[in-house]
């Protein structure tokens, strides 16, 4: 069974154009609901659901770990990078650069992904 | 006892009466939970390593006899809490109880990796605190990708690697016998497999360039030394070069954890084999969707465990079956 949603504190890192958070799902603007235009990828089944997205700048792009095991979501360009994410713990952040960004999940390195940014 | 049987039964894995559409039925669940399982005692008789399966019992002093005996476990996972186990405390006391029963104290214990299942140091000092009920007192460790999460294995190497090279890697000498830990969990590359890197690998030729070629080396890492399913991350991208150091020798067995199942594959001087779990179940190669915790309930897991003992071993014609007990 799931467990409830975890809290962890608010990380925020800007770099290269990225801005990582990583926050509570109650926080305003932080989950899709509250933000209609963020994009959401699910972790289930050791992979990135979609596998890539195509977002315009400045789109939250939020992951959610539907496994039973601790994922991460990872830039190959070490760009930006989520803490361990149990089950149900979330991973955001919203890029601001155009440009394709390579991510895979540093436990389990045969998951990979990509995020295309217009 | 070793029976030898091929796996490869037309139609065996249909599901045939699935209840809870779950996609396994009775038998294959309780297929499923034998791969779940206790550890492994290894004897070293007349320089070969052989291993019994501690799930059938304790076996018979004529068994665990040899130069030297030692236990393999794996895989603890101390904090996992989700439905393929919820209580792995128990399970881990269980294997230690049965390690005690063991009718020749082992000299020591190896794990390999997955101590805790997220870094955190009340995982750890759980499994310490049962560990410490055990006879054999020594334990030999090597981490699982489990034990470095955040830190780099910072806390990993201060509590189980002091005085270990780099990662964490070292070797030691016992009765005779070389054993190697190695660490194939560090800067892991995307879309790549475990990695022991060029630091570790010079290492290892150092390490062995002064042993006689008749001195039984058994090398340890949690994730496998030989490629059984890459697609799911089981094998190691630089493990070839290892092994290339150790050809010259005429005994070599290499143990792993990391998928929760036993496996064995002999291929020239080399044996390799794989611990099972006390935390929880994977799922057969490429026979799931992902290599997740197979999902079960607990008291269901605990009874079922030591229903059979399955050791696959993946040769030219499909999957080799050995059922290995101690009678």
């Amino acid at each position: 069974m799931k467990k409830s949603l975890c809290t962890y504190a608010v990380a925020i890192s800007t770099l290269l154009g990225f801005i990582a958070l990583a926050k509570t799902p109650g926080t305003l603007a932080a989950t899709p609901e509250s933000s209609p235009s963020g994009i959401e990828v699910k972790i289930d089944n050791f992979s990135y659901s979609p596998a890539a997205v195509t977002v315009k700048a400045g789109t939250q792009v939020t992951w959610t770990n539907h496994d039973d095991i601790p994922h991460t979501v990872v830039s190959t360009d070490n760009l930006f990078k989520s803490k361990t994410l149990d089950t149900d713990e979330k991973f955001s952040f919203i890029p601001t650069k155009p440009g394709t960004y390579s991510y895979f999940c540093s436990i389990h390195p045969k998951m990979t992904a990509q995020i295309v940014v217009q | 006892m070793v029976q030898r049987r091929t796996a490869q039964t037309p139609n065996n894995d249909e599901i045939q009466v699935d209840h809870n559409r779950d996609g396994i039925d009775r038998r294959g669940f309780l297929k499923c939970m034998a791969w779940a399982g206790t550890g492994a005692l290894c004897v070293l008789q007349g320089g070969v390593l052989k291993s019994y399966s501690l799930r059938h019992g304790y076996g018979s002093k004529r068994h665990a006899q040899g130069e030297l005996s030692f236990v393999q476990i794996s895989d603890r996972h101390m904090g996992f809490n989700k439905p393929a186990n919820p209580d792995v405390i128990d399970t881990l006391k269980a294997a230690v109880d049965k390690i005690n029963a063991l009718p020749i104290m082992p000299e020591f214990m190896l794990h390999t990796g997955d101590i805790s299942h997220l870094s955190k140091p009340e995982q750890f000092d759980n499994v310490d605190q049962i560990l410490k009920s055990a006879h054999p007192k020594n334990v030999f460790f090597v981490p699982g990708e489990h034990d470095v999460l955040e830190d780099d294995g910072k806390q990993y190497r201060e509590r189980y690697a002091r005085g270990a090279k780099g990662a964490g890697w070292y070797s030691f000498d016992m009765k005779g016998a070389h054993f190697i830990g190695l660490v194939n969990v560090m800067n892991l590359r995307a879309g790549g497999l475990g990695t022991l890197g060029a630091e570790q690998l010079e290492w290892l030729e150092k390490d062995v360039k002064h042993l006689s070629k008749s001195t039984p080396v058994i090398v340890f890492a949690h994730i496998l030394l030989w490629t059984v399913y890459p697609e799911w991350g089981w094998g190691t991208d630089d493990s070839a070069q290892a092994l290339a150091y150790l050809k010259r020798f005429g005994s070599v067995t290499v143990r792993n954890g990391h998928i929760h199942q036993t496996m064995q594959k002999v291929e020239g001087n080399v044996t390799f084999h794989t611990a099972a779990s006390t935390a929880f179940p994977q799922p057969k190669p490429g026979e799931a969707p992902s290599p997740g915790p197979m999902k079960v309930p607990a008291e269901q897991l605990r009874s079922l465990l030591g229903v059979t003992d399955v050791n696959y071993a993946p040769g030219q014609h499909g999957l080799a079956v050995t059922d290995s007990t101690l009678e």
